[in-house]
């Protein structure tokens, strides 16, 4: 004879945790699709490229929902570009963890064109592709960087944080990649150094001894 | 719960699994199922884009706070699966009733973990950024491998004395761990926050 408790226990946990799951997936599509629907108000071009095929149903996720952040390396593996667009606004963010980075920011064409800059002629020339990654190069201290940066969802992303710690100025700046890795400088009174890690759950760092908190960058 | 005697075989019918070595199923299916659930979730895990968010309880700040004290009840309850095994194998004077606090106690303590779990998994993942990251995502998988695993073995009779304790004991002991990880973590960082 078999004692159904221990059974009749891991079952009980096995339909909790897929039912929280259910829940989190529905609720989760639920108020992406409505955020979707209040940020960008021209369905159009959707409209015209899914419709050729009518047995394929659109999945919200297809969606090439613009406002997004972006986040990739460059072709030559020397540094990280996050892009974050927000209602026809971009900022953009080119680090390579040592000495390196600018911030650049400018508008976004219908057609999906970036055209950034930044301080000292840095310069960001891309594309978005259907929502789902930006392509382009960028141009920092003279040299002339291609990049792809991939649709980022929280943690993974642009994150910026800034505070003034013992009288000098701290600007930190953190480039997060979808597989865990990240960059970031942190400048403190404009000198350029390594920044170190943020926790991506919740932006929590610690610079010269102070507790900051990098915040997702928006436009 | 009352069982027919002559009902046992019906369902049955066919071959009987060989009879010659009854106890190497006995180990080995609580030890594959273990591994099998261990894996997934670690799979899922890494497969899975994290959501990066999830639903959140009303009264708490973040899902941090939410997961920390769900987490330090299901760590409450595993000190009360503690004392209660020790009730059980004569260690400790215990009431008559030390097995049903036992039983249900653990039962709690899962069930709490239960959405922890699922609120890593869907929303944060497989991460090996830091290193307490990396164990808390290895014995996160691990824990309810060896949960199943002990669940399981409760179900054999005839098991040498010291197996169940020793199950029971690296459950409580990883779970220690994923609680220090994550929870003890937390508050030290954040402070004891709702």
């Amino acid at each position: 004879m078999k004692r159904p408790g221990p059974l009749l226990t891991l079952l009980a946990g096995l339909v909790l945790g897929l039912f929280l799951l259910t829940l989190n997936a529905t609720t989760g599509t639920r108020t992406a699709s409505s955020s979707y629907e209040e940020s960008s108000p021209s369905p159009a071009p959707v409209a015209s490229t899914a419709s050729p095929a009518p047995t394929h149903t659109p999945s919200p996720s297809r969606v090439p929902a613009v406002d997004a952040d972006y986040a990739g390396r460059t072709d030559d593996d020397a540094a990280s570009v996050a892009v974050s667009v927000d209602d026809g606004k971009a900022i953009a963010y080119y680090c390579d963890g040592r000495t390196e980075e600018s911030w650049l920011k400018g508008d976004v064409e219908d057609d999906g064109t970036l055209r950034l800059t930044g301080k000292d002629g840095a310069k960001l020339d891309g594309t978005l592709e259907d929502g789902e990654r930006v392509e382009g190069s960028v141009t920092v201290g003279g040299g002339r960087h291609a990049f792809s940066a991939d649709r980022a969802t929280k943690p993974s992303g642009l994150w910026r944080a800034t505070a003034t710690v013992r009288s000098a100025k701290i600007d930190g700046g953190w480039i997060v990649l979808k597989d865990g890795t990240q960059v970031g400088i942190v400048t403190r009174d404009g000198k350029p150094s390594p920044a170190p890690r943020i926790d991506p759950e919740t932006g929590a760092v610690t610079v010269d001894g102070q507790q900051l908190t990098a915040r997702p960058a928006t436009p | 719960m009352t069982v027919d005697p002559n009902a046992a075989t019906q369902g049955f019918p066919g071959p009987e699994p060989a009879r010659h070595d009854p106890g190497a199923a006995r180990y080995l299916v609580p030890a594959l199922v273990a591994a099998a659930v261990a894996v997934v979730l670690g799979v899922y895990g890494k497969v899975h884009d994290p959501a990066g968010t999830a639903f959140n309880l009303a009264g708490f700040s973040s899902t941090g706070a939410v997961k920390s004290w769900l987490a330090t009840a299901a760590m409450f309850f595993a000190l009360v699966q503690l004392v209660s095994a020790a009730m059980l194998y004569g260690r400790l004077p215990g009431p008559a009733w030390s097995g049903t606090l036992h039983r249900w106690s653990g039962r709690a303590a899962f069930l709490v973990a239960v959405p922890v779990a699922v609120h890593c998994l869907y929303a944060l993942g497989w991460q090996t950024y830091e290193t307490r990251v990396m164990w808390h995502s290895l014995l996160g998988c691990f824990f309810f491998g060896a949960f199943s695993a002990k669940m399981l073995l409760l179900r054999s009779e005839r098991l040498p004395g010291w197996l169940l304790p020793i199950v029971g004991g690296l459950v409580l002991a990883v779970l220690t761990v994923i609680w220090l990880t994550s929870a003890l973590w937390f508050f030290r960082t954040f402070g004891v926050t709702t």
